[in-house]
């Protein structure tokens, strides 16, 4: 949020605005990024975060704000700025992996060495190197229609890493391919990204994605920034009922901060049909007393008891449980609310049962609404 | 790590130069340089029509002024109205033929077990690739009342007096027309036929529908727009088709609108601006049902169209699936095998009087008109073929640069010049080839390049780039942006993109456009007839002169000569374009 953060900004993006029609995909944001480090860009498809890459790219004009790379201006609107995206020495692995098909996987990728006009040997070298990082050195004469899509997703970001660049930027990479090759590629891709040590901006809408591979997350909703912080803060401390919700699974209760105990910690009113409780939890920043807030609690932080053991009470009835293998998905109607709860898999509950709930203090957290 | 461009902070001063160079790119530079061409090539054509419509030739033919006396002329001409009402009865009668034959060919080729349909879809085809001209010229062999082979034969081997058949008249200018423009229908509704999810129909058939029932409340309402779309462009066709009426009709008292404007534009009658202004009559009646296909029928034929390949539902005709092989034999005999069978026989003869004399066969007619000089008709001729391989090379050429410019804009570039190029390659579609003749004549006839092959350069490639645009269109919809993006992203500048990821991945449509184009120009007629000038006749233009001056055999030589031309490229064509690069 803070864009005059301490440490040096490998990436600087300040006031950035993009309008398509009447429309502001990207509605004024600002964010850095330290030499070395991983950003992800999160958001629902529609946020704005690929037509802020877009923009880093140099593949959108801005129509306000301005983007540093190392130091230098790249585009900047008030200074009639604007580098073309080839002047701009950035690596990009899109989407659809961008992989042309006319030329074989050894020629794509030495593409960009040849347009710096860098000598034949050298080129091969390096072609080989990276080949052989991304684990393609093999598949170096096959043309690139005749490539899986992991391959063409290692392919593209041979290409993209070939010629060293200040900056790797990622747009939904993995979005293409199937669950068990996405998880084995997220590790890939950070592996890669680690060893060659680039400053990298990844775009997903994949929260897991998102939680694995960062080293610090934006989350964006509308064209704005939700919340910036580490993959951690982010999942136990988001810092509103929208990011709570986006991030995991969450049980969102609408309540008023009735006290405050200790910084940081307070109790919470929450009334759901004729239920009324008050319940002890932490406090998001900027919360106090008398203000309307949310109360966001993760299922496995939620207990399901067959004894009532603690105040407040809040006893409910199973609505359904399912056994997913490694956990059991409760839902428990509580007044007019319905809990969503992660149980031991070795446990049962009956539909109808009647139950207890006890929360997890430490992960109680009212949010902004 | 490399090392980052230092761009810095520009002082004010340098503030408005920097922004002029990042307007400056080549890309800009290029696009505006295409966007003007395209501007003033489709634009200031029309824009001098409309003005030359309202300039009045004086009784000295010298001076003009300015009066709505043209107007008052054409409506108060008696000619003129008949003509009028010829060419809307002609394009009706064409329109209803050319859709009832497309339709039920494409009908049996997409969705019957008739026998042989894989092979017999590209004769189908082929007249669509010939010349219509030639087409006349022909059936006038094969039926005219006196000299017509279909005739002779009726009355020697049946004892049939008289004629049984007689093309030189209305009737057989629709009958021409419509079979030389069934492709145009066929190739819509057979596509929209094809793509077609077979999901529509079974659901129709799970409710209780029957076959026919299903044909009759799903397939054809799903049909539709496409059939329509085919029939508007068959009847724009035919409104603005010179060589058929000018072979089958004018002779014998039939004039259409096409060959009134003929007579106004050459010849000692010429008046540019009265032939200006029967242009306009005829562009606005175009112009209208191209608007209407355009807008609203050809948006419409795609929205159950999906692009995924499907397999068809094909139904089982039984026994009658014979009957569908031997209407569609009879459709390529009538369409393809006898008319150029008949003009190789006639090519082949000294003189024609209907009768094959097999004694009297000889290649002469051949030698003469591809390697004989003397005879000025003659001389038109042998001009007109290299005139028109020079042309058709390299109005091709340019026309698809400047195809693959726009079309890059329109598609890379989404601005509002993109929208304004958008509509400025619909337009030339919406006007017959004589009328944007018209207006290239009377805008470039003071300029040097009148009397020379740029001026038909300049209308060749106004009237049909488009066609070639909407081929590269198609293939570079087919191509993510972001191969281009990568490429950028690379470090190769825009014109280093474009040549080297761009353009191969577009080889495809560009090559296809470039063929057909290549076969448009070969054979044209309508824009050359206005245009030509001693020295500048064109291969059209030579079998016109010849059908004018000289002898049937020596036209049919020619006419021979050309579709021979015209069928070796159809062959590459297909060689090289997917089934559907010719839906334009």
């Amino acid at each position: 949020m803070d864009p005059g953060r301490v440490g040096p900004q490998h990436l600087q993006v300040r006031g950035l605005i993009k309008s398509f029609g009447p429309e502001r995909a990207v509605d004024d944001i600002s964010f850095g990024i330290a030499p070395g480090k991983f950003l992800t860009l999160l958001g629902p498809s529609g946020c704005g975060k690929t037509t802020t890459l877009m923009c880093i790219a140099g593949l959108h004009r801005l129509d306000a704000g301005e983007i540093r790379v190392g130091g230098a201006l790249y585009s900047s609107v008030a200074d009639s700025v604007f580098l073309p995206p080839e002047k701009r020495d950035i690596g990009m692995v899109f989407q659809s992996y961008a992989i042309w098909p006319h030329m074989t996987v050894a020629e794509n990728v030495a593409y960009p060495l040849a347009i710096r006009r860098v000598a034949r040997a050298e080129i091969d070298g390096r072609v080989a190197e990276v080949l052989r990082l991304t684990g393609l050195l093999e598949l170096a004469g096959r043309l690139a229609t005749q490539l899986s899509g992991g391959q063409q997703q290692r392919a593209a970001l041979a290409r993209a890493i070939v010629f060293r660049p200040t900056l790797l930027l990622f747009d939904e990479p993995l979005s293409n391919l199937d669950l068990k090759l996405r998880e084995r590629m997220r590790i890939e891709l950070k592996r890669i990204q680690r060893e060659v040590g680039i400053t990298s901006v990844y775009v997903t809408h994949d929260q897991a994605e998102a939680l694995v591979m960062s080293d610090e997350i934006i989350v964006m909703s509308q064209g704005r920034i939700q919340q910036v912080g580490g993959p951690h803060a982010i999942y136990a401390r988001p810092a509103n009922r929208y990011v709570s919700n986006f991030i995991g699974v969450a049980n969102l209760l609408p309540g008023q901060i009735v006290r405050v105990t200790a910084p940081g910690r307070g109790e919470i009113e929450i009334r759901q049909g004729a239920e009324c409780v008050r319940l002890p939890c932490r406090l998001g920043d900027g919360l106090i007393e008398g203000m309307s807030a949310v109360l966001s609690v993760r299922p496995e932080s939620v207990t399901v008891l067959r004894e009532h053991s603690t105040e407040p009470r809040l006893e409910g009835e199973v609505v359904h449980s399912i056994f997913l293998g490694n956990c059991l998905d409760c839902r428990v109607r509580w007044a007019d609310f319905e809990w969503k709860v992660l149980a031991h898999p070795r446990e049962r509950f009956r539909p109808g049962e009647r139950v207890f709930l006890r929360l997890d203090a430490q992960h109680t957290l009212a949010v902004r609404p | 790590m490399a090392e980052a461009v230092q761009v810095g902070r520009a002082p004010a001063v340098g503030r408005w130069r920097s922004r002029a160079r990042s307007l400056l790119t080549q890309e800009s530079l290029v696009t505006l340089l295409a966007s003007l061409v395209v501007a003033v090539a489709v634009l200031l054509p029309l824009a001098t029509l409309i003005v030359s419509s309202f300039r009045v030739l004086d009784e000295a033919g010298f001076d003009t002024r300015w009066g709505l006396d043209n107007y008052r002329a054409m409506v108060d001409d008696r000619i003129i109205g008949k003509a009028f009402v010829n060419t809307l009865v002609i394009s009706t009668g064409a329109t209803l033929l050319a859709t009832l034959l497309g339709v039920s060919l494409a009908w049996i080729n997409a969705r019957s077990n008739c026998p042989a349909r894989e092979q017999l879809e590209p004769f189908n085809l082929i007249p669509f690739f010939l010349s219509p001209f030639v087409g006349a010229i022909a059936w006038h062999n094969l039926a005219a009342p006196r000299t017509g082979l279909l005739n002779a034969l009726a009355r020697d081997a049946l004892g049939v007096p008289g004629h049984v058949l007689n093309v030189d008249n209305i009737y057989g200018i629709i009958w021409v027309t419509g079979i030389f423009f069934t492709p145009l229908v066929y190739l819509f509704v057979v596509g929209s036929l094809r793509r077609m999810d077979p999901a529509l129909e079974d659901s129709a058939r799970t409710t209780g529908a029957g076959l026919l029932r299903t044909t009759l409340t799903v397939t054809l309402p799903l049909v539709a727009p496409a059939i329509l779309s085919g029939a508007i462009i068959v009847f724009v066709t035919s409104a603005g088709e010179f060589g058929v009426p000018f072979k089958l009709g004018a002779p014998y008292g039939w004039e259409t609108l096409t060959t009134q404007i003929f007579s106004k534009a050459v010849g000692d009658e010429a008046n540019h601006y009265m032939g200006a202004t029967m242009s306009m009559a005829l562009g606005a009646l175009t112009a209208v049902f191209v608007w209407i296909q355009q807008r609203v029928l050809a948006p419409r034929a795609f929205t159950t169209v999906t692009g995924k390949g499907f397999r068809p539902n094909v139904v089982d005709l039984g026994r009658w699936r014979w009957l569908a092989l031997a209407y569609n034999l009879a459709f390529v005999l009538i369409a393809v095998v006898l008319p150029i069978f008949c003009l190789v026989v006639v090519s082949l003869h000294p003189v024609w009087e209907g009768r094959i004399i097999p004694r009297d066969l000889t290649l002469w007619n051949y030698q003469k008109v591809l390697f004989f000089w003397r005879p000025d008709a003659i001389r038109s001729a042998t001009n007109g073929i290299g005139n028109s391989f020079v042309l058709a090379f390299a109005g091709a050429s340019i026309a698809m640069t400047l195809a693959l410019v726009v079309s890059y804009m329109i598609h890379r570039t989404k601005g509002f010049g993109a929208r304004v190029l958008e509509v400025l390659c619909v337009v030339p579609i919406g006007f017959p080839g004589i009328v944007i003749a018209m207006g290239v004549l009377v805008t470039y006839i003071k300029t040097p390049i009148y009397a020379t092959l740029w001026i038909l350069l300049v209308g060749y490639i106004t009237r049909f780039f488009p066609y070639g645009q909407r081929n590269v269109s198609s293939v570079m919809l087919a191509v993510s942006e972001e191969l281009d993006q990568s490429s950028r992203l690379s470090g190769a500048s825009w014109l280093t993109t474009l040549r080297r990821i761009t353009i191969p991945l577009l080889k495809p449509g560009i090559f296809a456009g470039w063929v057909l184009l290549f076969i448009i120009f070969l054979r044209e007629l309508s824009i050359s007839i206005i245009l030509y000038t001693a020295g500048t006749e064109t291969l059209s233009v030579g079998v016109y002169y010849l059908a004018n001056f000289e002898n049937e055999p020596l036209t049919a030589a020619l006419s021979v000569a050309q579709t021979v031309a015209l069928l070796v490229c159809v062959v590459v064509f297909r060689r090289v374009a997917g089934r559907e690069a010719l839906t334009a």
